[in-house]
């Protein structure tokens, strides 16, 4: 039977003490923030889920490293997000769906590989969302995590540094080459429309 | 007019960087502005489809997949127990280390102090103690001991008789032994110019020399002989005057026996 009732500190020391149940209240309480990062990072559901598992799995064996004065959410939502960050960084060649980037402002567009899903037939059917997401595949793992965590997460420079272990100015720089680039695909596709 | 840059455009969007500054500038430049009222736009269209929702069960479904996978941490005790075999075993070679060290310190820190005594006891009293250096090695004679030693052949010397000269023997092998010692304390007696010890130590030394090297070994009249010529009897007493003479004689002698020599 699950025990929800611990908090996470209670929960964190009775682990530690050898009580293994007592990190499903951790487990259960944080899932679906971190299964909301994992998403917007990685952009699907199945890998979203892995990384879940993954970065609970990595919290619980790392647990004795863990600081009490800590936040146990800011430290496996962190944990999360380097998950998220290696996945796509790593599975980004094995992608059904490639995509390449020009630096010829004329044919500054995404290339989709699957004829399926070929831009014109998305604008077509309005589908500016999907267009959306295809265009956030074009980023680098760094600018797309830097990106959701400043778009869609609402974090500040300082909290995107340190949730990617990366220098203030990196992270401010990765938002803002995402921005950009977003913003001249957004443009492309306004013209075709 | 210097027009912001699309960076500090952004940042000021997201809320970040030098706001009043970047505002005041908005509102006197109209380029920047139309600028900044696309970026604002574009950020605005940027609308990412929401993830899909998890049902309430879904941090009890991660749980299921993942408890099976968790080995239990080991409690605070057992975990001391277990490291205990180890961390006994380290501090057990801590301590012989240790031990080891301190033993080799000591032996170095006493070899050291009694060097360093013999160089004071000789700065302090030059006449008690002659260094011969040789390639090598450090000769230190104490002239205490060698005083005893001849104090020792000399009342040997002089109960040597007729009926036992099998006893000579020994004292041939006991004159050899004593006159290097012999001359090199005659020689630092003449460079502390000490002549009463100078002269008792030059008598001292035709008298071993006699004993040591007489053709054809000791007999009851060479014994007799060297006896009357060395007037022993009056070298004894002028020996034992010249020991009472030094101080501190047993420390000399106890610091000579550690590390006199090397």
């Amino acid at each position: 039977m699950l025990r929800m009732d611990m908090n996470d500190q209670a929960a964190i020391q009775a682990v530690l003490a050898g009580d293994k149940e007592a990190y499903a209240a951790l487990v259960v309480r944080h899932s679906a923030r971190l299964f909301r990062v994992a998403f917007r990072i990685t952009g699907n559901e199945a890998d979203a889920e892995d990384v879940v598992q993954e970065a609970l799995l990595r919290g619980y064996r790392k647990l004795e490293s863990f600081e009490s004065r800590s936040d146990f959410g800011t430290w496996i939502y962190r944990i999360a997000v380097r998950c998220a960050l290696d996945r796509i960084g790593g599975s980004k060649v094995d992608e059904s769906t490639r995509i390449a980037e020009t630096t010829n402002g004329e044919e500054d567009k995404v290339q989709i590989a699957d004829q399926a899903a070929g831009p014109e037939r998305l604008l077509l059917s309005g589908e500016i969302g999907a267009m959306q997401e295809i265009a956030m595949h074009a980023l680098s793992a760094t600018e797309r995590t830097a990106f959701v965590l400043r778009h869609l997460e609402d974090r500040t420079t300082e909290e995107i540094a340190a949730v990617m272990g990366i220098p203030p100015n990196t992270a401010k720089q990765s938002v803002f080459r995402a921005v950009q680039k977003l913003r001249r695909r957004l443009a492309t596709l306004k013209v075709k429309t | 007019m210097t027009h912001l840059s699309e960076e500090e455009l952004i940042a000021h969007a997201y809320g970040e960087g030098e706001m009043a500054a970047v505002k005041r500038h908005l509102e006197g430049c109209a380029a920047c502005s139309h600028t900044y009222t696309a970026i604002e736009s574009d950020l605005a269209e940027m609308k990412f489809a929401e993830p899909p929702g998890r049902g309430a069960g879904y941090g009890e479904k991660v749980w299921a997949s993942l408890s099976g996978s968790l080995p239990a941490y080991e409690s605070a005790k057992w975990k001391w127990l277990r490291g205990g075999r180890w961390r006994s075993l380290s501090y057990a070679a801590a301590c012989a280390l240790l031990l080891a060290c301190t033993f080799a310190g000591g032996r170095l820190w006493e070899r050291k102090q009694a060097q360093s005594r013999a160089k004071i006891s000789s700065q302090k009293n030059p006449q008690q103690v002659a260094h011969v250096p040789q390639p090598g090695r450090v000769v230190v004679v104490v002239l205490s001991d060698h005083l005893d030693r001849s104090e020792r052949l000399l009342v040997e010397l002089k109960h040597a008789d007729a009926e036992s000269i099998e006893m000579a023997s020994p004292l041939r092998a006991e004159a050899r032994s004593m006159l290097a010692a012999n001359r090199i304390c005659r020689q630092n007696a003449r460079q502390q110019d000490d002549p009463r010890l100078a002269t008792a130590l030059d008598r001292l030394d035709h008298l071993l020399e006699e004993l040591a090297n007489q053709p054809g070994g000791l007999n009851v009249a060479t014994l007799a002989r060297l006896q009357n010529e060395a007037n022993a009897d009056g070298l004894l007493f002028e020996v034992r005057v010249l020991r009472s003479r030094l101080p501190n004689q047993q420390a000399a002698s106890a610091g000579h026996t550690k590390g006199g020599t090397t």
